[in-house]
């Protein structure tokens, strides 16, 4: 068994080791006693050895899945040196032990290759009974509600009755036009925010943002989304700036703008770039003097609590 | 068999040099916006003759590293106070920096004694004031534990610097056999010292979770053997040297145990020795590979590596009930993970588009982020706070470190000055 120990080996440097890590583990897995073995093998006449009747099929790496070419140079060297092993029993007839050697193992392979399948749709169903659950509770808690949603955070937002023909957001400005579907998809991933599950909300109006990149609640998305990125964990500061700036840029008119001016303070202040708040914050100051003052105090309020 | 072991030995190193020591040095190649800029105010020396170290260029050195503070130069700065007396906030706020950092030195009977205090140069406050007390031969890292204390007052989490490194470096002899050295060093790459030289293969170093032990593999026995050794005594212990494979060594958090990989009864399979006794608990049995053990921070259950689904995937086996479940999805390669005390960021090698990363996967949420962009990178080792990944990557066709913050976003390596690197490993918190 001495071979069979070998070729379990070897396959292993290519399945379980980093692509340069690749040397050391390869050397870990290194058995010097069975590589003398099979030194010994090689020189032995052919017949004798059991296990060299397939040695290409013998040789597991294929089966392993790890092409080579991913397995970067290191990898494909290995494959490439590692070939003449088994080939170097080559040439001798099938037996009996050999065949059932082979067997076993393509079986092996075979089924941790349905293992891998069974792991992953396992995991994929607990993933979709767990948004299956989360759904309800969205809608049974909505229905509870008697309709009416509410919005965190104070700041106005799309406030979507259940299946209302008629869209009631504050979408005035310049949003696009509602495209089929694009309601319930919004108000799905409202929901999400509204039961705190903001990890899902992410993913639920980013997937928005592709199906409906012009759609009417577009840029009430972009705002939610950079909220979002603020308090995931980790947050993501980087993200919430870009969807705060994608929003006052694609729609300068749009209500949510001087909202997302004043986050856009936030979020440097946040990473640190104190000029670059105190900028937005200005500029939010400057520009929404008569028309928001709801949202010019709390930039003022927010310069002055931080010394910027 | 012979050409294998060949090309294995021989690609990796093709381009190393002969070297005969491998100081680090660190080179940050990509920066944080704004990071907080910080006065580091040479240290009066209170002592006889010439301070034995810059303690503020260490000190300066930490805040660069960790992405979050921008140092200021000190041609800048327009005044050198070493006391509170001497502080003049209109100097600071005229060259931008948010804190101010001074301190003194003295040392009596080699015992070396450092002061400082931080004052927060817009609100006008000293903020923070402490000593530390130490051989004048660890200056260095008395300057670290300074860095500890001002980096866990303005980021509210423990600093990592007065930590060390445990890394293999490897000196390609042409036509010769290689050296290899376990080599110890300060957090900042500073101050290597070579721990073992042999002419065989050593890989896989770990810490003990108190720092005062490691244990790691060899091959001067020709033939894989896990070794533990004191640091202070440099006292050693060969653990383990069966037939085929033995490696990865993992302390458990309680530091009793040893996980480590066997491949005595058949594939590679992860054992636990207890150190006291010596006696092997066979934990996983699968005729797949199971390797890279590595314990979560409540010592209940292991994470490993393992292709029983096919594909190199994260598993978790908890201790207790002995159940075994599949951690990671994402992707069809994830391996060698290493978990954050906060028991939730794992860090693994995974691969993306045909390229090895090194990814921090979030264990509450399932969700991966690559935080790497070289293309080979692998053995990430995580700071005792959480703060950095450590890891081995490729540069000019060079095995060097490198590191990357955990929420990505900054990076340096820290190349050796000649030959290769690998295999890095973050201690614990030293104790003080």
């Amino acid at each position: 068994m001495r071979l069979l120990n070998k070729l379990l080996v070897t396959g292993g440097l290519v399945v379980s080791t980093g692509p340069l890590c690749f040397m050391a583990a390869a050397q870990d897995y290194v058995d010097l006693e069975a590589e003398a073995a099979a030194r010994e093998a090689a020189g032995m006449s052919a017949p004798q050895d059991p296990y060299g009747a397939q040695p290409a099929q013998a040789y597991p790496v294929t089966t392993y899945g790890v092409d080579s070419s991913a397995a970067g140079p290191a990898g494909s060297g290995a494959y490439s040196a590692a070939a003449p092993v088994a080939g170097a029993a080559a040439g001798s007839g099938g037996s009996g032990l050999g065949n059932l050697f082979l067997q076993v193992q393509q079986l092996q392979q075979e089924v941790m290759r349905l293992n891998g399948k069974v792991e992953e749709q396992a995991h994929e169903l607990r993933q979709l009974k767990e948004q299956s659950l989360q759904r309800y509770m969205d809608l049974d808690k909505r229905l509870s509600e008697g309709g009416a949603s509410t919005a965190p955070g104070g700041a106005a937002t799309a406030a979507p009755a259940p299946a209302p023909a008629v869209p009631t957001a504050d979408a005035a400005g310049s949003g696009g036009a509602e495209q089929p579907g694009e309601k319930a998809a919004y108000d799905a991933a409202y929901a999400l925010v509204v039961g705190r599950q903001f990890d899902s909300a992410v993913q639920a109006f980013q997937q928005f943002l592709e199906d409906f990149p012009d759609g009417r609640y577009a840029p009430n998305a972009y705002y939610w989304l950079g909220e979002l990125y603020l308090v995931v964990q980790p947050p993501a500061l980087e993200n919430a700036r870009q969807a705060f700036a994608l929003l006052v840029n694609q729609y300068p008119e749009h209500a949510k703008t001087a909202d997302a001016l004043y986050k856009l303070g936030k979020v440097q202040y946040m990473k640190g770039n104190r000029e670059k708040a105190r900028s937005y914050l200005d500029l939010v100051i400057q520009q929404y003097a008569s028309s928001n003052p709801a949202v010019v105090k709390l930039a003022r309020d927010f310069i002055a609590d931080n010394n910027l | 068999m012979k050409r294998l072991l060949v090309v294995l030995f021989a690609l990796p190193l093709a381009l190393g040099a002969l070297a005969a020591r491998a100081q680090l040095t660190i080179e940050i190649t990509e920066g944080v916006d704004n990071p907080t800029p910080i006065a580091v105010v040479p240290f009066a020396w209170q002592g006889p003759g010439v301070a034995p170290e810059d303690m503020a260029a260490v000190i300066d050195g930490d805040f660069a590293r960790s992405g979050l503070f921008a140092p200021v130069d000190r041609a800048d700065m327009l005044g050198r106070p070493s006391s509170e007396q001497e502080v003049f906030y209109r100097d600071w706020r005229a060259i931008d920096t948010d804190y101010l950092l001074i301190g003194r030195a003295s040392v009596s009977e080699g015992q070396m004694r450092v002061e400082y205090e931080l004052f927060n140069v817009l609100r006008q406050t000293r903020v923070l004031r402490g000593g530390h007390l130490g051989p004048a031969s660890e200056a260095r890292m008395l300057a670290h534990r300074v860095a500890d204390d001002v980096y866990e007052h303005i980021r509210g989490i423990r600093g990592a610097f007065a930590t060390r490194l445990l890394y293999v470096s490897v000196t390609r002899v042409p036509g010769g056999k290689d050296y290899f050295r376990l080599t110890l060093a300060d957090s900042d790459g500073a101050r290597p010292i070579v721990l073992l030289e042999s002419r065989e293969p050593i890989l896989s170093p770990t810490w003990s979770p108190d720092g005062r032990e490691i244990a790691y593999v060899s091959f001067e026995s020709s033939r894989p053997a896990i070794y533990r050794q004191e640091l202070a005594t440099g006292r050693r212990e060969q653990l383990t040297s069966f037939k085929g494979l033995n490696g990865s060594p993992a302390w458990s958090p309680d530091g009793n145990t040893l996980a480590m990989v066997l491949s005595k009864d058949g594939s590679p399979d992860i054992y636990l020795m207890d150190l006291a006794s010596k006696r092997l608990t066979r934990v996983t049995t699968h005729y797949a590979i199971d390797t890279e053990p590595t314990w979560m921070p409540d010592g209940r259950s292991l994470l490993f590596t393992s292709d029983r689904g096919g594909k190199p995937q994260i598993y978790r086996y908890d201790l207790r009930s002995r159940n075994v479940e599949r951690v990671t999805f994402e992707g069809t390669y994830n391996a060698r993970a290493r978990i954050a005390q906060d028991g939730r960021n794992m860090v693994v090698v995974h691969q993306q588009d045909d390229r090895f990363h090194i990814a921090l996967h979030d264990l509450k949420t399932g969700r991966l982020y690559v935080l790497t962009s070289t293309e080979l990178d692998e053995s990430p080792s995580i700071a005792p706070n959480g703060s950095m990944v450590l890891y081995a990557t490729k540069h000019s066709g060079r095995g060097i470190l490198a590191a990357v913050s955990v929420e990505g976003g900054f990076k340096f390596r820290l190349p050796a000055r000649e030959g290769d690197v690998r295999e890095p490993a973050w201690s614990p918190y030293m104790t003080r």
